[in-house]
């Protein structure tokens, strides 16, 4: 199990764009990807979940990995919010 | 009722021009969903059924994407890619065969079940911009709900036929006009939502906010939308077709003909030019300004941005943009930028309740309480753009001079900051106000002097001076820019601009009413600022009088007791030019029938 925490620093907060970013990126791998804020755990790999995070900006979210590949995927999404999935700041 | 009666009402027309057709009635899916379960031995049946849904839906999509992709640009399309993501969500997909598999729920009644459940918990949330997601998740769950029961929708649309329907989705109008279909109507939906937009961008008349117009739709009917006056006619008699038959052709050849002045100066006989601009909301509107013959854009309403997004956090960087683009766009002539103009009846989703929002917490009063969220932004965006065209920035709701003082405090602190991150900006960028609120009017020699242009927002100084709120049936029939009380408070303003040797410019219906233009030429403002479809009319009326005329009349309006009396005086000199101008009032009934009530 990896676990890392963020904060989305958009300033849209995860809208429909950057969910997707997350969805399509974490699909590449095999390890199984949860997403935890407030309390609430969503599967990391469901725009639908995503989605229904309404994570805002300055939210602070666990990612938690778990699987074969958890290391690379946490890598890998990670940067994503490091990122600001590609929006300027 | 009676079934073969003519049935007409009017909405919101969000896209001009008019249509007659037969109808399509677009029934969405969601209305009967029964909680069906079904025989183990059909489980197997039920799940390919639900595959092939899904495919079918992906291919939809996948369509739909291309279609905005190239007729509307990339941007829209990632809500429909975002959709077709969602079709294979373990969240949708792997529960409704959980549900089929174990609960032997038909796929129909399973996708309602979780996409339900999902949109609950978005619906909820604080934010308007989530909230509004959960219309993706409906469309997504409509179209697998359709495709499960083999609805052939779109191949039943004739060529030629015009949409009724509750609601329209963007994508749902984009398939739609690849069918050819004439125009549409709805029960619901606005001028500023997105498939508005689209509507105005494929050229299909459409008239929105008809509340209940589905309700009276017959299998068979003909309707008629007027997307230019805002009506819908349903089982039309034939002097009524005939009459709208007439419109549509006169319709077709006024702008055929009015587009030929497009390239002609806004001038009276006797060479006064008065400045023709542009009022626009979206940048995706840039394009028609050269058709129509715009010199620039007097009102930019930037607060659609925010309230199309339903958040009040763009960044800076992409208004920057924005803005950039339209001022690029529209140079070499300057565009007019009017800061976030919300509250009234403009309301974010989040925005407080008020008793009374138009004398509420609207215009300057919001920007100086939100300086760090929304003023200091826009400002250090707007600043940011100017380096790159001519362009202005209008403050909106302004009631007193202190107010002016604070904004300007703000309006040198953001030109600091900018100077201190070393970004260009143009140091001259005019700023000015809107004189809508009568207590500014009544002050403009006052407000003058710390401000470089006036623009007089004749919408809301109407109702602010005769306390008629239009949106109010009961009362909308006292609203009436022509009372001499209003053409006196612009007659105030405009003499104070003069006096002060600043511009002063009109932007609002009024100067788009063919007695509106006369009576502003006259009393002598420089710029009228109106919706780009009114401008050749308006050019049209300014070409036809010369200054003394204009001047004589308002004059005359000026000195009249009774709003019956401008009317009269505007009506005789109608009357003269009457081969010219007939057809401004026979295709814009509203005012013809303002005319006659009065």
């Amino acid at each position: 199990m990896t676990e890392r925490e963020v904060t989305v620093v958009n300033r849209a907060g995860l809208h429909t764009r950057p969910a997707s970013m997350i969805v399509r990126t974490a699909s590449k791998f095999k390890s199984e990807f949860y997403i935890e804020k407030d309390g609430y755990e969503i599967n990391g790999k469901s725009i639908i979940g995503v989605m229904t995070l309404a994570a805002e900006p300055g939210a602070t979210l666990r990612l938690l990995f778990d699987g074969p590949d958890e290391t690379e995927a946490a890598t890998a999404v990670s940067q994503l919010f490091e990122e600001g999935f590609g929006e300027v700041k | 009722m009676n079934e073969h009666t003519a049935h007409s009402a009017t909405g919101v027309g969000v896209s001009p021009g008019i249509a007659i057709g037969p109808v399509y009635l677009y029934r969405r899916a969601t209305a009967q969903v029964p909680a069906e379960q079904i025989a183990p031995e059909a489980v197997d049946h039920e799940l390919k059924r639900f595959e092939q849904a899904v495919q079918r839906a992906e291919r939809d999509l996948q369509k739909i994407a291309n279609v905005a992709q190239e007729k509307i640009g990339a941007d829209s399309a990632v809500i429909f890619e975002a959709q077709s993501l969602m079709l294979r969500d373990v969240a949708l997909y792997g529960t409704v065969v959980d549900a089929i598999q174990e609960k032997r729920h038909t796929a129909a009644y399973a996708v309602k079940e979780v996409m339900g459940k999902h949109r609950k918990i978005m619906e909820a949330s604080d934010n308007a911009y989530f909230r509004e997601r959960a219309h993706d998740l409906l469309d997504v769950q409509e179209r697998l709900i359709r495709h499960l029961r083999r609805e052939k929708l779109l191949s039943r649309i004739q060529e030629d036929a015009i949409v009724i329907s509750e609601t329209l989705t963007a994508a749902d109008i984009v398939l739609f006009s690849r069918r050819g279909i004439l125009g549409c109507a709805t029960d619901f939906g606005g001028p500023t939502s997105h498939v508005s937009i689209m509507a105005r961008a494929l050229g299909l008349p459409a008239v929105f906010s008809m509340h209940g117009i589905t309700d009276h739709v017959q299998p068979g009917d003909i309707a008629i939308v007027d997307g230019v006056e805002g009506r819908v006619i349903l089982r039309p008699d034939e002097a009524t077709l005939a009459h709208y038959q007439y419109r549509k052709t006169r319709y077709q050849q006024i702008v055929l003909e009015q587009r030929k002045l497009a390239h002609l100066p806004g001038e009276t006989t006797d060479g006064h030019h008065v400045a023709l601009k542009a009022n626009l909301e979206f940048k995706e509107e840039l394009e028609v300004l050269p058709t129509y013959g715009a010199e620039g854009i007097g009102l930019f309403r930037t607060e659609m941005e925010f309230l199309l997004r339903g958040r009040l956090h763009i960044d800076e960087y992409a208004q920057y943009q924005t803005y950039r683009k339209v001022i690029e766009a529209v140079a070499p002539h300057s565009t007019t930028f009017r800061v976030i103009d919300l509250g009234g009846d403009k309301m974010l989703p989040m925005s407080h309740r008020e008793q009374n929002p138009f004398l509420g917490w609207r215009g300057i009063r919001v920007l100086l309480d939100k300086q760090d969220e929304l003023l200091v932004p826009q400002l250090r965006a707007l600043l940011r753009a100017s380096a790159h065209g001519p362009m202005r920035i209008l403050v909106p709701m302004v009631s007193t001079v202190d107010e002016v003082l604070r904004f300007r405090a703000v309006y040198d602190r953001v030109c600091a900051s900018l100077d201190e991150d070393d970004l260009p900006y143009d140091p001259n960028t005019p700023l000015g106000i809107m004189i809508e609120v009568p207590s500014a009017a009544l002050r403009a020699k006052q407000l003058a002097p710390h401000v470089d242009f006036f623009s007089i927002g004749t919408n809301d100084l109407t109702q602010y001076t005769l306390a008629v709120d239009r949106g109010n049936d009961l009362v909308a029939t006292l609203y009436d820019s022509l009372q001499p009380a209003v053409l006196s408070l612009i007659d105030q303003t405009v003499q104070a601009a003069k006096a002060a040797g600043i511009p002063v410019s009109v932007c609002g219906e009024f100067a788009a009413d063919p007695r509106g233009t006369i009576l502003l030429t006259g009393i002598g403002v420089d710029e009228l600022s109106v919706s780009p479809t009114y401008l050749p009319e308006v050019k049209q009326v300014i070409r036809a009088m010369s200054l003394d005329e204009a001047q004589a009349i308002a004059r005359a309006a000026l000195d009249a007791g009774r709003p019956s009396e401008v009317k009269a005086l505007l009506g005789q000199w109608l009357d003269k030019h009457a081969l010219d101008l007939k057809h401004l009032l026979e295709l814009r009934p509203g005012l013809a029938a303002a005319e006659a009530a009065s």
